[in-house]
Formats: C-alpha cells, structure tokens, sequence
C-alpha cells in the first residue's frame, strides 16, 4: 500500500494487486470511495475461466488462458454493481491523448488498456507484445504521466510517449486507447446479488460452453494433447508447448496457480458475506486445486531445465492436469448447486 | 499455498515483486509480495533466450546481406510483419518485400520514417544493426 495524490488532490491508495484488470477495477471502485478488494472484483466480473486455442497462435505458439477475455472483466462489475462508467476507444490518438488529460483534470482516475511492451518502467523480461495490460492514470507529471500500475508494488511515472505508443499498440486484441473511469458508482451495491449472478455465470462458462478447447474439456483436451506431445511433436517443440502453459498460469500476473488462488480468496469473501459454510468448503477446495497446479509448474519446471534427464516426465504432468480437471469439475458443479439456493 | 510457502527465489524481477495470494496462520487469504520463484524463472528463461537467440541470427544474417536490418529492428520491438506493417501504416506484402537488403536500401525517406517512428528507432539506426552482439540482460 502506498499513499499517492490525484489530480484532484484526493489522497490515493496504491494496493498492490495480483491481476492488472481487477486491480484497476478496484481502484476505480475504491476511488469513489466503495471498498472492494481485487479478489471480489475478480470474482463479480467471473474472471476465472480456462481456454486453450490451438489455431491461434503467439509467437508462434498456442494460447492457453487462465482467464475469461481481456475486457470482460470490467465491463461484468460494471455491470453487475450499477453506476455510470465512461467508456470509449479511440481512432485519432491525438483525441485519445487530450480526452485523457481532460478527464484528469476534472479530477478523475483513468483506467487504461495499454500494450505492456511500450511501458518501459517494467522489467525487461516481462515486455512482450501484448495489448491487454491495464493501469490507472492519477494525475499529468512533467513529460509524462504518474500510474499506478496494479501489479507493481508502488506508483511509477510513465512518459507521454511511451504512453501513447502503448495505448494505440497495433496488433491482435488492439487497446485502440481504451479508457475508462467511473462517474459515479453506488455506494453501497447489491454484492450478494452480484456474487450469486457472478457464480452462476462462471460455472456456466467452465462447464457448459459446447465447445471442445474451453472450459474444463478444454483443459482435459489440453492435458491429453501434452501427454501425447513428445512424441507428437518431439522433445524440444514439446517442452516449449508445455513452458508456455506455465506462463501463462504462472507469470502472467495471476496471483499464483494460474488465478486459483484468488478465487479461492473470493470464494472466502463470499463466505462470509453470505455466511455460508459450504462456500468456505469450496474455498478450501480451490486452494487445494491450486496446490496441484503449482505442483504441475514443478513438474513442468523440471522437465524442461533437465531435458529429459529427470524422472519426471510428461505424462505426469498431464496426469497432474487431469487431476485439476477433474476436481475443478466437482467444485464447479457443487458451487452452481450452491449458488442457485443463495438468496439475494 | 501458505504464507510461508510464498516463492521468494530470486530477485529477478529486477528488484520489483509480484502479488501472490496465500493464506495466514488463521486462514484468511491475503495479498504477499513475491521476490520470485525458481520454477516460473525456468520457463520465463526459455522464451526469453528463445528470443534473443532469434534476433541474434537476424543479426547475423543482416551482416551477411541475406536480410535487411527493418527485419532485425522488427525483431528485436518482438513485432511480427503483420503488426510491424499496421502500426507503420503499410501493406503486409510491403513490409515483407523490404526485408530484402536490395529493395531495402533503395527506400524513400518518407517511407524510412514511417518505419522509424512504427519502431521507436533513429533512421541511422534503422539502417545499420549493431556490429556485436547485443548485452544479455539489456534485450530489448
């Protein structure tokens, strides 16, 4: 946490989140004075999800997802909670750049979709192309601008160039200067009712999208596909398939356990909200399911450092998938089971 | 994952820390900065030296004269010759006959600049690509 000032000189906390969306989310929320913490956002905008899209390739690999599609999530809590959001892309960056500082000067912070490439205030290693990172603007410094960016752990400053660059990043998932902020959000939303319709919602899109490669036959597909990778696709090729399913669950900003967690830690939330028993079981549960996740990273971790020396191989890590899945898909059935008898 | 299972590995993070979810003594999830962890590093080395080993063969094709430096430019941004030839403004069959060293170096100012300005590079080093091998650690 870290006390910074806005352009209206409203005092501003820096929380240090997991997830660049539901911590912008939540800043916004937070901002106006409605204390909700990134977990429950994160769960109220159904962020959890899994994905694997074998056609479309990033760099020359698959995507594998953890979570539900870039946008989503804000556009879901502003939805389910009420209030009035700004929203708007731009075509003329120009425009983009000015309605920006316009809007930090009549006091408010701005959320930003960006491309996190062209924010050189991150680490090296973690600048690839990649359109859908979101930071809050808080107020127009000398040559630049003051963010707090989610995943960081304190305010940076960020020049006006590279700014501009990132948010009008050309490319799959274009920001096209994405922006919004929150006129005004109701001060005390309908959380049960927002979680109950959140929930229903994600076990929808885990268990009931007739699709092969989403939701959790996606992620037994996905597990099946890496059993059969060696010798598919031989050892090298393999390895950099299953090295980006890691990072993707790892490194991508999720909190640990490809998001895992932080549903657990809103499922905990929920729990209490609704002083429900049953749902501190499935937090238990989903943490449970994150551990094995984890576990999946080592396995994952050691086969590739070792190339093949290790005892570890890739049939068990697809195994250790199999096992998320086939967990997940009682925790999902049990928590529509469970959502459906919770009364608003 | 509890607190104290919370990865605190490495620092390579260059000195920043992510946000980890994990549980108290009492239970309760809470938000715990993590310096690293062994296993995400191994993964994350794989792309990033699959990249450098990528660009450093550009490079050495540039100097050989098989490709031109827009493709080691292009490389070294991570961009592909679809998102090089959206964010430049010009055609993707464009963008792909210029990483031809010939017609490269026959190219109009104006067009040198829209490549410069699409890539955050200077025209002078648009048109070279450095002689040594770029610094481990200082890519991209």
């Amino acid at each position: 946490m870290t006390e910074e000032l806005t352009s209206a000189g409203r005092p501003f906390t820096h929380y240090h989140a997991a997830h660049c969306e539901s911590g912008v989310t939540s800043a916004l929320f937070r901002d106006k004075g409605v204390d909700l913490s990134e977990a429950m956002v994160f769960g109220i905008g159904s962020g959890i999800f899994f994905g694997h899209l074998p056609f479309v390739k990033w760099v020359g690999l698959p995507i594998t997802t953890f979570r539900s599609r870039p946008g989503t999530l804000f556009s879901k809590v502003a939805k389910r909670l009420g209030g009035d959001f700004f929203t708007r892309k731009y075509r003329n960056a120009r425009k983009g750049m000015d309605d920006l500082r316009q809007a930090l000067r009549q006091g408010h912070i701005v959320g930003l979709t960006t491309n996190i490439y062209w924010l050189s205030y991150f680490p090296n290693r973690f600048r690839f192309q990649f359109n859908g990172h979101n930071i809050v603007v808080l107020r127009e410094i000398e040559n630049g601008f003051r963010v707090s960016d989610p995943v960081l752990e304190h305010p940076v400053d960020c020049l006006t160039e590279d700014l501009e660059r990132a948010r009008f990043a050309r490319g799959p998932l274009e920001p096209r200067g994405f922006m919004y902020y929150a006129r005004s959000v109701p001060s005390h939303p309908d959380l049960r009712k927002a979680c109950i319709a959140a929930m229903k919602d994600s076990c929808n899109m885990m268990l009931r999208i007739p699709f092969p490669f989403v939701g959790l036959r996606g992620m037994r597909w996905l597990a099946k596909a890496t059993i059969a990778s060696p010798d598919k696709l031989g050892f090298q090729e393999a390895c950099r398939r299953l090295a980006n399913i890691v990072r993707m669950q790892e490194e991508v900003g999720t909190g640990g356990a490809g998001f895992r967690f932080m549903y657990a830690a809103f499922l905990q939330e929920a729990a209490a909200l609704f002083s429900s028993s049953e749902l501190s079981d499935l937090s238990r549960e989903m943490t449970a399911i994150g551990d094995i996740w984890r576990e999946f990273a080592v396995v994952a971790a050691r086969i590739i450092k070792q190339r093949g020396q290790s005892d570890q191989t890739f049939a068990k890590a697809g195994g250790l998938m199999l096992i998320c899945a086939g967990r997940e898909e009682q925790l999902f059935k049990d928590l529509d089971r469970i959502a459906r008898k919770l009364k608003a | 994952m509890k607190i104290t299972d919370v990865p605190q590995d490495i620092t390579y993070y260059e000195g920043e820390k992510r946000a980890c979810y994990a549980l108290d003594e009492k239970g309760n999830y809470v938000v715990v900065p993590s310096a690293g962890w062994a296993a995400e590093e191994v993964v994350n080395r794989l792309a990033v030296e699959e990249l450098a080993v990528r660009l450093e063969e550009t490079r050495k094709a540039v100097l050989a004269g098989l490709k031109s430096p827009l493709c080691y430019h292009m490389e070294r941004r991570q961009m592909n010759p679809d998102i090089l030839g959206k964010t430049a403004g010009l055609a993707l069959f464009r963008v792909k006959r210029h990483f031809r060293p010939d017609i490269f170096a026959k190219l109009k100012p104006s067009v040198l600049n829209r490549y410069a300005q699409a890539l955050a590079v200077s025209i002078d080093e648009l048109t070279t690509v450095p002689k040594q091998p770029p610094e481990r650690e200082s890519q991209p």
